[in-house]
């Protein structure tokens, strides 16, 4: 084998090493390739007649890619592109149901995990039912964040049942609709609505969202039962435990307690309260 | 005998960059330094918001987009012209081999390239400052991977202009610069399409040329830089892949038949 | 070291045609030839016998199925032999945007000859080839015979031992014929070997030591002219002058009378010339010459080919 038919194999093997390193070294510019200040989303369908639902398809993947490049390299960011990327998106295309609902769950989670801006994702979802008014899913999803991020269970509930009127719409809609409002008690309910969003998710990136919420009300109960073993503690010794390790040499723990992320429960001794760890990826503004 | 290849590549690129000059390829610079100075002078007229900004991405989008029709054309005729109008027959009989061709025409064009992308801008740092904006040397930090770029599409161009006519070669080379540049709907294909393999979805991601490697014009219009760390490694992928595009080539130019 | 300035062995060559090239077309088939130092040697044969792909597979453009071959005693792979020899090919294109000085230098430059030396000797084969007026003006510029002449000019900017010519007097005028012979000569002179290939059989008669006749991709014959072309003695030719033709109509052994102009040529059965030579004196008319019928090379050609019934397909073996 001459050095001239190696050469190239070698090259080409290198290729994909130093793509790798590209991306990584640019990662943190994430999918910003967009001139988006001259396009707003009429624009560019205004300009790409009949080639609207390809673009759509293009810029949702690019919407894609950003979220998840920010997310993976400049943790803390706002996602500054992610409203216009998906407002041109559903201006290309208005039926494009998904583009709706991710955009609207990553627009309203807090930081890091989201923009941070729940009304945005509100208006995102209220646009998307004003276009698709028979689609019983992103009318859903407007009741879910109304009660997730906006805490308005009144509103929540109303727009709940509305959806539960809709065509295609499961029976349990009308149920969860009725409990929002009676139960009141924002855990189960949540804990309802994220594992209805986890199962409906299309998305890797919604479902791990849904995921993870369903992850930290695991964990918030977990907290819930410390406080009752700390109380126990204290009503046997007659004193708190100073840590959370006394209640496993007590005997009412079997071992240390640490969350799904093995980040130990964060306890304040003079309270007697438990929450989830500081340092746990489960901490989350609420 | 290095010094005498050396000197026989240099001796073709240097006649390759005189062709282009004498074949007025050259040209398209009058055009963009009208485009320059009427976007330059109506959006100053008009004081938009931001003209600065649209200076530059104009600007900068009409450096890529001359580049690359410049990059196409040229590398395509290159070789295909030469051997279709045997204007090569003389020079391969003498002690200049195949390789020494293919390279020399290579960095022929290259350097026609450079001092064309070299002209676009400067025009568009003239017109920054003839519009009363700030001049923004930054602005090289887009350039130069744009440069990049257009090396890599030359030498595709130059590859595929050894294997089959001008025409398929023009048509191949824009496929491959078209989908490399939508290289992240490649990456992210498993969206649309989850039944993709995995593998087979990253391996196309590698294969393909990435251009959108040496897209960094709208961070260099919002007046940032490009980190140096950055511009090195996207250097690397750009020698590496050109590198390996030009050893296929040199073989394949070797192996061909000339009528 | 021997003295062979080329050999060919057992060149072989067929090209694919038809439909995804499933059909091989034999274009040369086993050629053996050997060329001396210091000859002028002819390569003859019709349009599509073999003669540009020989030049071709030795000048690297093509690669040959089976054989050898040798150039100023070393192999065709080699790259040094070719520092030392010049080529013209057929219809030659030179870059139209390039003055005739230009392409000299440039041909000069992958010769790797110094600056003052290709300036030298580009001046020179101008001047020789009579383009010094010429020499700054584009090649788009110039007429065919002119670029044929800038391209026997890159042929020999090197100096070469040995000089490959396809078609050398190809799209030139008489005077420019008579310019590219006297450069042959004068090459043979200085101890340089020319191979030249054509089919215009009169310049090869006129300037060949050796020649090599083509046909179909094989050697049909090499050696010296005077060798292959027999003289045929049993027929005169007589140049005769001042006689009317009504004088020769009725002389004997006149197998066959041309005129040219004002005078007659006779072809005479040897056995009759001394009454046809008094005849024409007689009738007042002078024997200006008297000599035995050669056959010409094209008479040769001809009767090689139709004899072995291949007229049509040497005909429609194009190039």
């Amino acid at each position: 084998m001459t050095l001239a038919r190696v050469l190239p194999l070698l090259l080409l093997a290198l290729v994909p090493f130093v793509q790798k390193r590209v991306d990584a070294s640019r990662g943190a510019f994430g999918g910003g390739d967009e001139t988006l200040y001259l396009w707003s989303g009429a624009q560019v369908r205004r300009l790409a007649p009949g080639l609207q639902g390809l673009l759509a398809d293009v810029y949702w993947l690019r919407t894609v890619q950003y979220y998840g490049s920010q997310k993976a390299f400049e943790g803390g960011s706002a996602y500054p592109l992610l409203a216009p990327l998906i407002d041109i998106t559903v201006t290309l295309d208005p039926r494009m149901e998904i583009a709706y609902r991710y955009g609207a769950i990553f627009l309203s989670e807090r930081p890091p995990h989201g923009a941070g801006r729940p009304e945005d994702g509100i208006a995102l979802l209220e646009r998307g039912t004003a276009a698709q008014p028979e689609n019983w899913r992103l009318r859903q999803d407007l009741g879910f964040y109304t009660f997730l991020f906006l805490h308005d269970a009144r509103k929540a509930s109303q727009i709940l049942e509305e959806a539960a009127e809709l065509p295609g719409a499961p029976v349990w809609l009308r149920t969860l609709a009725a409990d929002v409002v009676f139960r009141g008690g924002d855990r189960a309910t949540s804990r309802r609505m994220w594992q209805e969003l986890q199962a409906q998710a299309e998305d890797v990136a919604m479902r791990n969202n849904a995921w993870a919420q369903l992850a930290v009300l695991d964990a918030l109960d977990e907290a819930d039962r410390l406080r009752v073993l700390v109380q126990k503690f204290a009503e046997r010794t007659g004193r708190r435990p100073a840590s959370l390790g006394e209640l496993v040499t007590a005997g009412l723990l079997s071992r240390p307690p640490v969350d799904i992320f093995k980040v130990p429960f964060a306890y304040d001794p003079d309270t007697g309260e438990v929450a989830i760890g500081p340092s746990s990826p489960l901490q989350r503004p609420r | 005998m290095g010094s005498g290849r050396l000197r026989r590549v240099a001796a073709v690129a240097a006649n390759t960059f005189r062709e282009s000059v004498r074949e007025r390829v050259f040209y398209n610079l009058l055009v963009f330094a009208m485009l320059m100075i009427l976007s330059g002078l109506l959006l100053a007229r008009l004081s938009i918001r931001q003209h600065e900004k649209i200076i530059k991405d104009v600007g900068l989008a009409s450096i890529d987009v001359f580049g690359l029709v410049i990059a196409l054309f040229m590398g395509v005729g290159l070789v295909s012209k030469e051997i279709e109008r045997r204007s090569l027959f003389p020079l391969l009989a003498k002690p200049l081999r195949r390789e020494e061709f293919f390279l020399g025409k290579f960095a022929g064009l290259a350097l026609t390239l450079a001092t064309n992308v070299a002209a676009m801008t400067a025009g568009l740092l003239l017109t920054l400052w003839a519009t009363g904006a700030r001049p923004d040397l930054r602005l090289l930090h887009a350039v130069y991977p744009i440069t990049l770029g257009l090396l890599l599409v030359v030498a595709l161009a130059l590859l595929f202009s050894t294997l089959a006519s001008p025409t398929i070669a023009a048509v191949a080379t824009l496929c491959l610069v078209a989908a490399g540049r939508l290289s992240d709907v490649v990456r992210n294909a498993r969206t649309v399409l989850p039944n993709a393999p995995a593998w087979l979805v990253e391996a196309v991601y590698y294969a393909l040329p990435n251009f959108r490697n040496f897209d960094f014009k709208d961070r260099v219009a919002y007046g940032e830089a490009v980190p140096a760390a950055t511009l090195a490694w996207v250097t690397l992928y750009a020698v590496v892949y050109v590198g390996a595009v030009l050893a296929v080539g040199v073989l394949a130019f070797r192996r061909r038949e000339l009528h | 070291m021997n003295d062979a300035a080329l050999e060919i062995t057992g060149l072989t060559k067929s090209f694919r045609v038809g439909f995804l090239g499933r059909e091989r077309r034999p274009v040369l088939r086993g050629l053996d030839l050997a060329v001396r130092r210091g000859e002028v040697f002819g390569y003859l044969g019709p349009n599509g016998s073999g003669k540009t792909t020989t030049l071709k597979i030795l000048m690297g453009l093509l690669r040959p199925d089976r054989g050898s071959a040798r150039v100023l005693g070393e192999p065709l792979e080699s790259a040094g032999w070719r520092h030392r020899i010049g080529f013209l090919p057929e219809h030659p294109y030179l870059y139209d945007y390039l003055t005739a000085s230009e392409y000299l230098d440039y041909a000069g430059r992958l010769f790797g000859l110094a600056a003052p030396v290709r300036a030298e000797r580009s001046r020179d084969l101008l001047r020789l080839l009579g383009l010094t007026r010429s020499a700054n003006l584009p090649l788009r510029r110039f007429s065919k015979g002119m670029t044929q002449r800038v391209g026997i000019a890159q042929a020999l900017i090197n100096d070469p031992e040995l000089v490959f010519l396809d078609e050398p007097m190809s799209g030139l005028d008489p005077i420019g014929r008579h310019v590219v012979r006297g450069l042959i000569v004068d090459l043979k002179s200085r101890g340089k070997t020319v191979f030249f290939s054509t089919h215009i059989l009169s310049d090869a008669e006129t300037l060949c030591d050796r020649v090599a006749l083509l046909r179909s991709g094989e050697i049909l014959k090499v050696g010296r002219l005077d060798e292959i072309l027999t003289v045929d003695v049993a027929h005169m030719e007589v140049l005769a002058s001042g006689v009317a033709e009504a004088a020769l109509q009725s002389l004997p052994g006149v197998l066959r009378r041309h005129a040219i102009g004002e005078r007659w040529r006779l072809e005479v059965k040897e056995a009759g010339l001394g009454a046809v030579v008094g005849a024409i004196e007689a009738a007042g008319g002078r024997v200006l010459s008297v000599q035995p019928v050669r056959q010409s090379l094209e008479d040769y050609f001809f009767n090689e080919v139709v004899a072995s019934g291949s007229l049509d397909q040497a005909w429609e073996a194009g190039d």
